[in-house]
């Protein structure tokens, strides 16, 4: 799936967009899937907004932004359910999970919309990042570093051919970083999926990257 | 929607904001709104199957008029002018509202009727028969035979009640009642000279319908056989009609059109038949405001669940839920509830419906056990509204 970017600007961030002259507005792109992309800008630029974009969720913005021939702009609500449980997933930077539910209960309510990846498997990913104790601990409960894993598996448990990500490990220490990247990167080179990842600072995803926009 | 763990924190995110009191509110409202418009209908559907059904009750509903040509300035003394030809007959059994015509027959010999004792009197007394099926009640001894001197006679209720409230009271004699009025023997002297028979006559019973005494038709055909005066008319002066309902126009066009005259006094059904209707239709009326309202009641409690329950649904947007799909969840929830709550009516309608049945078994009416499809009929619309109502609400409320 090919991702078209043509002349985004958030009308919002109208003037900001002006002044700070980033790769991410205005231009016109494409990214085709398998791409690794990088979008390294400071705080206030509109990462989290383009991401948003990406994912459906905002369309006060002038310019277009296509998944393949789905323009984001004009596209309703099932439509885009139907490219957020098959095509594109997400790990957002406020995490979104439920607070009510457990670590668990918010990776299994997400894993068994396309039961494509079995509940041995998405337990697997959980104990590799730390979580294994965590499981049924209320989302509400945990620490924010552990919320941040639950949301990354969560992202991980459904099919996707482009994965979002919103600074997913800015509440990681090295260790659970690099470990949350391996995973990553293993389950999207099964999928042969594309990543975008934005993110203040460069990390150790930055080795993954064939595309970098500052 | 099959998987249950899916199901359960579904459930856990979207209703258990869920006011247990709210709903048993709702629902009651519902309920009542529900269980109102059903009984409306059912009660306007027993009366009208009491008043007009195909059922026996001719008491209840059928008005039963008498009905002879009128007696004017121009046909005044013409023979045969009142006369009612088959032709006649044939066109009143199809008019509006007309279920039955019978011929009142009339006797064409002389009758003389004496009583002696304290009661004493002597007259001439005038004769009629109908059929058997236009008699208010059959008295088990209502027939006669060719040499019976023993004879049933019917007389009009206005008779006995002349005799006890302006008559008696005005000569010093003693008032009757029904039972004491059989109980008295009459003769008849029946036929001239010769010829004339004397039979004793016993009241056997009273009726509404007829003004004047009823003899059985066996014996009147035998009277105008054996002593009739020849060239004397046998055609119908008089009918007697069953009609439905009276107070149609076209049926009383009809009359006026051929200039037939009645007894008014008999519709009285008719007033009573449209006091029912008045009053069905308010119940009906308030009824359907009760059910609006609680169908108002109970969306509204939905539209407040969702609306408790939107950052839960927020998330599950945009995780990949799709609005139809948490409609249809909302919907399944919803649905069950609201279905369970028209059967409950229903089951009080057909309950309400059994016990009057049962109420009109004994006042001597039928009512079927079940009620008839214009309940059923409310029951389908009523569902069919509530349902659209609902499914309409939870995607309206999902998709804002």
């Amino acid at each position: 799936m090919q991702l078209s970017l043509q002349g985004i600007i958030p009308v919002p961030l109208a003037e900001k967009v002006n002044a700070y002259q980033s790769g991410m507005w205005k231009n016109n792109r494409t990214f085709n899937k398998g791409e690794y992309v990088f979008i390294q800008a400071p705080s206030g630029t509109g990462k989290t907004t383009l991401i948003h974009i990406l994912y459906g969720l905002r369309k006060d913005y002038t310019g277009d932004a296509k998944w393949n021939n789905i323009s984001l702009a004009n596209t309703d609500n099932e439509t885009l359910a139907g490219l957020r449980t098959n095509s594109v997933s997400v790990i957002f930077q406020d995490l979104r999970l439920f607070p009510e539910l457990t670590a668990w209960e918010n990776v299994d309510l997400k894993r068994r919309l396309t039961n494509t990846v079995s509940e041995q498997q998405a337990n697997e990913w959980l104990t590799r990042l730390g979580l294994n104790e965590k499981k049924n601990s209320m989302g509400a409960t945990l620490s924010y570093g552990e919320q941040q894993r639950v949301a990354i598996v969560r992202a991980l448990v459904q099919p996707f051919e482009w994965l979002l990500m919103d600074e997913p490990f800015s509440h990681l220490d090295h260790a659970n970083t690099q470990k949350a990247i391996n995973l990553i990167g293993e389950v999207v080179k099964q999928h042969g999926a594309g990543m975008i990842l934005a993110d203040l600072d460069e990390n150790n995803f930055f080795a993954y990257t064939q595309t970098v926009i500052l | 929607m099959s998987d249950k763990i899916q199901i359960s924190l579904l459930r856990t995110l979207l209703l258990r904001t869920q006011h247990k009191s709210r709903l048993w509110a709702a629902l009651a409202a519902l309920t009542i709104g529900t269980t109102l418009l059903l009984l409306s209908v059912m009660i306007w559907w027993s009366f009208s199957e009491l008043l007009y059904g195909k059922k026996q009750n001719d008491a209840m509903g059928s008005t039963y008029l008498v009905v002879g040509k009128r007696v004017t300035e121009q046909n005044m003394g013409q023979k045969n002018a009142t006369i009612f030809t088959a032709q006649d007959i044939d066109s009143l059994g199809h008019a509006a509202q007309v279920q039955d015509v019978g011929v009142i027959t009339s006797n064409h010999f002389p009758v003389y009727a004496m009583m002696g004792g304290r009661l004493a009197f002597a007259t001439d007394l005038p004769l009629e028969c109908v059929p058997d099926n236009f008699i208010d009640k059959m008295p088990a001894e209502w027939k006669w035979e060719p040499g019976n001197l023993n004879l049933p006679i019917i007389v009009s209720s206005q008779f006995l009640d002349i005799y006890n409230y302006v008559f008696a009271p005005s000569q010093g004699l003693p008032q009757l009642s029904e039972g004491s009025v059989k109980s008295l023997a009459l003769n008849l002297k029946v036929g001239e000279g010769d010829r004339a028979e004397t039979f004793s006559a016993h009241v056997v019973g009273f009726s509404d319908r007829i003004g004047s005494v009823l003899a059985p038709k066996s014996f009147i055909d035998y009277g105008n056989q054996k002593f009739g005066k020849a060239g004397v008319a046998e055609a119908p002066s008089q009918l007697i009609i069953k009609a439905k309902d009276p107070s149609d126009t076209k049926f009383g066009d009809y009359l006026v059109r051929h200039d037939y005259t009645t007894n008014s006094q008999n519709l009285r059904w008719s007033k009573i038949r449209a006091i029912v209707e008045v009053v069905t239709t308010a119940t009906g009326i308030l009824a359907l405001l009760l059910m609006g309202i609680g169908t108002l009641v109970f969306i509204l409690f939905i539209e407040l669940t969702i609306a408790r329950a939107q950052h839960a649904l927020t998330l599950l947007l945009q995780i990949g839920y799709g609005p139809h799909y948490l409609s249809r969840f909302m919907i399944q929830r919803f649905l069950p509830i609201v279905l369970g709550t028209v059967i409950f009516s229903m089951a009080i309608t057909i309950a309400g419906q059994a016990a009057a049945s049962i109420a009109a078994q004994g006042q001597g009416l039928v009512l079927p056990m079940f009620p008839g499809w214009p309940v059923w009929a409310a029951l389908v619309i009523s569902t069919g509204i509530l349902v659209l109502l609902v499914t309409k609400s939870i995607s309206g409320a999902i998709k804002k």
